[in-house]
């Protein structure tokens, strides 16, 4: 919502256009972008994007800190997925450091991954239910989601930023009861899952979400969208089977990549909540061949930093909305020379444009939460440049740089 | 009771019961969604936040207008429900019949929606203009399903006669014949376009347009706002409930000698109404869009509306 | 004198009613100012289900003009500046301010970002803090009740 002195300004009647600011404060985008959508009557004809309201200069702030406080610094880019970003950090620096965490550690961050994968793709269908006026399917996703935050919190201590990484392996463990545990809450999950598949899978939901948002294949191939977004159109890419990492080689065997061609919004959440489906199994599969041996180095983890030599790293894990990548230099001190983070929403929020022209107002934060924005993470070093058509990642001089000069003007 | 004191003492009456009405559903709809849910009272605490809350005129709106709107929309509404509700409590004819008693309910929103389009506001813009194709939507079914009350058996528009029509007959209308129990179904299925709740609330839904009209009202003409939003929804149930289900005719002479005892029957009736149409719909549907809204509207509610002056007009 | 104290005694029961009022309807408006959605969802989570805001009569609300409660998150960013204090300036008198989460009240570990202008407090007057990276819902829903309690009593 903006206020009547920003509507002024921004509200211009072209016509029988009316430009329309979506965010960046409003009640169906939980974070600020701001989406300028111009209408015609009650069909959208151009939509424009401002994104930078949560920039909060991470990436800067990093290369100051050393390792460990990075670390932690980095879990806070999202609350949704702290747990990918901690991975693919740490991929990183261990493979600069050469060093191996041991099976069972990877197998836990398995666990965890895959149960944040189940808690971000529950918390995104609440997200779609609230989207289309469907309360009560809201309240009951986030009650199940909650049982996975229970299961979090016995496991790490923690609801949200779980501090599961440390470098050469995790940093808790599972007791025998708490193996048994899980499995106890898995299957509730499931039941709860496939009950909420069913009520998707029901008329008034179809009615609104069906043929919204397409995004088609050449479309999703060629704007590069990666994760759901993309498999919801049909494009069958998925690190974790195309670059295993963790423990994800292991688990070839225990889950499929869940592909569907609708291209639309319901694709797209169908392919969400058959992912849950997935990600039980893989658990399942954890749980049942969880080996035994140490979670993490004997050595002291300040010690272990400092042992870190010089050198750079790519890293990629699939986060629950998609591709991340991590791009680690080290500057053989213990801190960081540069780090670059790609996460899955920039890649998908090009994908927007050809999304929403030519739907309804209504169908706006549909559209939008249908590729699950995760704009925390977004929001560091894009500029995205609507008019050419194009997406550039600037420097952090030259970004510096604006913010100020807009900074200026306001 | 005198007809005057009735349609006095009717005011607070009103104001107190469809509150607690709103306040019933919001404790069913939580309960229904797995939550405790506010208690009943809980619009009454709103009301007396809201009035005391400073005011703020956005500086785009015309004044006048963004002033004065929601006093009319309040005072619509709530003319409109005494005047349904002192007919039931004196059982004397008095001043109005059903045509006026909906034009009162239609012009309670319409002066939100004027209101909020003076706010300047482009969400209020677009929720204006959803409110005018839903009230096109839903309007002409209802107006054409009281009009053929006065085709029908009872022959009459006038509140009191219709519900003496009842009693003489000792039979509610809507199982009297085939044309009022159309119409019947006509109303039922307008009153959740009308109270605007999902999956109709098309015109306010929030998380498309922030509440549309309602957006940049807040503090006292935002408690107008919310007044004349339950006490038309409380109008509509209780007019389903009088003229077509109107159960205390099943005692015959009785229900106008015992009018507390029928009063207390048409509320109650009136509140299963309102659980029926306003609380589960809210509760297990999606929001629709508005072209199938307006669709279904003309398709279902429409056909059984003209349907009914047919078969009205015929004599069934 | 009987009026006198007549008229005090209404007065006072006013006051009273208006209090209860207040106190039992907080309508809570919601601002990201560059969080990292960890808080976010735990309000959110605090009017699921489990924990139930709306049973103390919280709405979560999405225009300012109805909000008595602000709840604001993360750190404040320089692009949300403008922005929080514009909605500061729409919530209509009397109003409370929540700051959520370690971010909000003190800017850490943001803290020394170029881009960050501090926290909340250094913006507008914060009422009542709530500590925790995210603090849990049970944590935010006792710092609603404890801000509306404190301020409009
Ligand atoms: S306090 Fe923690 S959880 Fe909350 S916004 Fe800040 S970093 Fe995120």
């Amino acid at each position: 919502m903006t206020a009547e002195r920003d509507v002024e300004r921004e509200v211009e009647v072209e016509y029988t256009r009316l430009r329309i600011p979506f965010g960046p404060i409003h009640p169906a985008l939980k974070e600020p972008v701001l989406l300028r959508v111009s209408v015609r009557g009650e069909e959208v004809v151009d939509v424009d994007m401002a994104l930078g309201h949560v920039h909060r200069g991470i990436e800067l702030l990093a290369e100051g800190r050393n390792l460990i406080q990075t670390l932690y610094l980095i879990e806070r880019i999202c609350g949704i997925c702290s747990h990918s970003h901690t991975t693919c950090f740490i991929q990183a620096l261990e493979e600069i450091g050469g060093i191996t965490p041991s099976k069972r550690a990877l197998y836990l961050r398995t666990l965890i991954f895959e149960m944040e994968r189940i808690h971000s793709h529950l918390l995104l269908l609440g997200v779609i239910a609230y989207e289309i006026g469907f309360d009560t399917l809201f309240m009951f996703t986030w009650h199940v989601r909650e049982k996975i935050l229970d299961l979090f919190e016995k496991i790490t201590g923690n609801r949200i930023h779980h501090a599961m990484n440390t470098i050469g392996g995790v940093r808790w463990d599972l007791t025998p009861r708490m193996v048994e545990e899980i499995d106890a809450y898995m299957r509730e999950v499931e039941k709860s899952v496939k009950y909420i598949h069913n009520v998707f899978m029901d008329g008034t939901v179809e009615k609104r979400v069906c043929g919204l948002g397409v995004l088609s294949y050449d479309d999703a191939v060629k704007l590069c969208v990666v994760g759901p977004t993309a498999r919801g159109s049909g494009v069958d890419i998925d690190v974790r089977r195309d670059h295993p990492y963790a423990a994800y080689d292991e688990l070839k065997r225990d889950f499929s990549v869940v592909v569907e061609r609708g291209c639309d919004v319901y694709a797209r959440t169908e392919v969400r909540i058959l992912e849950i489906f997935e990600s039980i199994n893989i658990i399942r599969a954890i749980l049942d061949r969880l080996p035994d041996g140490p979670i993490r180095p004997k050595e002291n983890v300040f010690r272990l930093m400092r042992g870190i030599p010089e050198g750079e790293a790519i890293s990629l894990v699939e986060a629950p909305r998609g591709e991340l990548l991590y791009f680690v230099k080290t500057d053989g001190s213990g801190g960081l020379k540069r780090l670059k983070v790609r996460t899955p929403t920039f890649s998908n929020l090009i994908g927007l444009k050809p999304m929403l022209i030519g739907c309804e107002i209504a169908d706006v934060p549909v559209i939008v939460a249908s590729i699950d924005p995760c704009l925390s993470c977004t929001n560091r070093l894009i500029v995205i440049d609507q008019e050419r058509g194009e997406s550039n990642v600037i420097d952090v001089d030259s970004l510096r740089h604006r913010v100020r000069r807009r900074w200026m003007r306001q | 009771m005198d007809a005057a004191v009735a349609f006095i003492t009717s005011f607070p009456l009103v104001l107190v019961v469809s509150l607690l009405f709103e306040g019933i559903d919001r404790k069913i709809h939580a309960r229904m969604q797995k939550r405790i849910g506010p208690p009943i009272i809980q619009p009454f605490y709103d009301l007396i936040k809201l009035f005391n809350k400073e005011r703020i005129i956005p500086v785009t709106a015309s004044t006048r207008v963004f002033e004065i709107m929601p006093m009319i929309a309040a005072a619509a509404s709530i003319l409109g429900a005494s005047i349904l509700l002192s007919n039931t409590l004196s059982g004397l004819g008095m001043i109005g019949d059903l045509i006026l008693v909906m034009y009162l309910l239609a012009m309670s929103s319409i002066a939100l929606m004027v209101g909020g389009l003076a706010s300047g506001n482009p969400y209020a813009a677009i929720g204006f203009s959803r409110k005018m194709s839903m009230m096109i939507a839903y309007e002409i079914p209802m107006f054409i399903a009281i009009i053929s009350v006065a085709f029908g058996p009872p022959a009459v528009l006038t509140i009191d006669r219709v519900i003496k029509f009842q009693i003489s007959t000792r039979l509610p209308l809507a199982v009297s014949s085939l044309s009022m129990a159309s119409a019947a179904a006509t109303l039922l299925l307008c009153i959740p376009a009308a109270a605007s709740v999902v999956p109709f609330d098309i015109p306010e839904a929030k998380t498309e347009i922030i509440y549309g009209f309602l957006i940049e009202y807040g503090g006292p003409y935002l408690a107008l706002a919310k007044i004349a939003k339950a006490v038309s929804n409380f109008t509509l149930t209780l007019l389903v409930s009088v003229v077509f289900l109107y159960i205390p005719s099943l005692l015959g002479e009785e229900a106008l000698i015992n009018l507390g005892i029928s009063l207390s029957i048409c509320l109650a009736v009136s509140l299963l109404i309102m659980f029926a149409t306003i609380t589960v719909p809210r509760t297990i549907f999606a929001r629709l869009k508005i072209g199938q809204a307006f669709k279904f509207y003309w398709m279902l509610p429409l056909a059984l509306s003209i349907l009914s002056i047919i078969l009205s007009v015929i004599g069934l | 004198m009987v009026i006198c104290m007549f008229r005090l005694s209404c007065k006072s029961m006013m006051f009273r009613v208006i209090s209860k009022g207040r106190v039992k309807s907080p309508w809570i408006f919601h601002l990201n100012t560059g969080s990292c959605n960890g808080c976010d969802i735990e309000i959110v989570a605090a009017f699921a289900p489990r924990y139930d805001l709306e049973r103390f009569g919280c709405l979560l609300v999405g225009s300012p003009r109805h909000a008595d409660v602000l709840l604001v998150t993360g750190p404040v960013t320089r692009q949300m500046l403008p922005r929080l204090i514009r909605v500061y300036e729409q919530i209509p008198e009397p109003k409370v301010v929540v700051a959520v989460g370690t971010c909000a009240s003190s800017g850490s570990p943001f803290l020394g970002s170029e881009m960050v202008e501090g926290p909340v407090d250094r913006i507008i007057p914060v009422d009542v803090y709530v500590i925790g990276c995210p603090p849990r819902p049970e944590a935010i829903v006792k710092g609603v009740v404890t801000a509306v309690k404190s301020k409009f009593r």
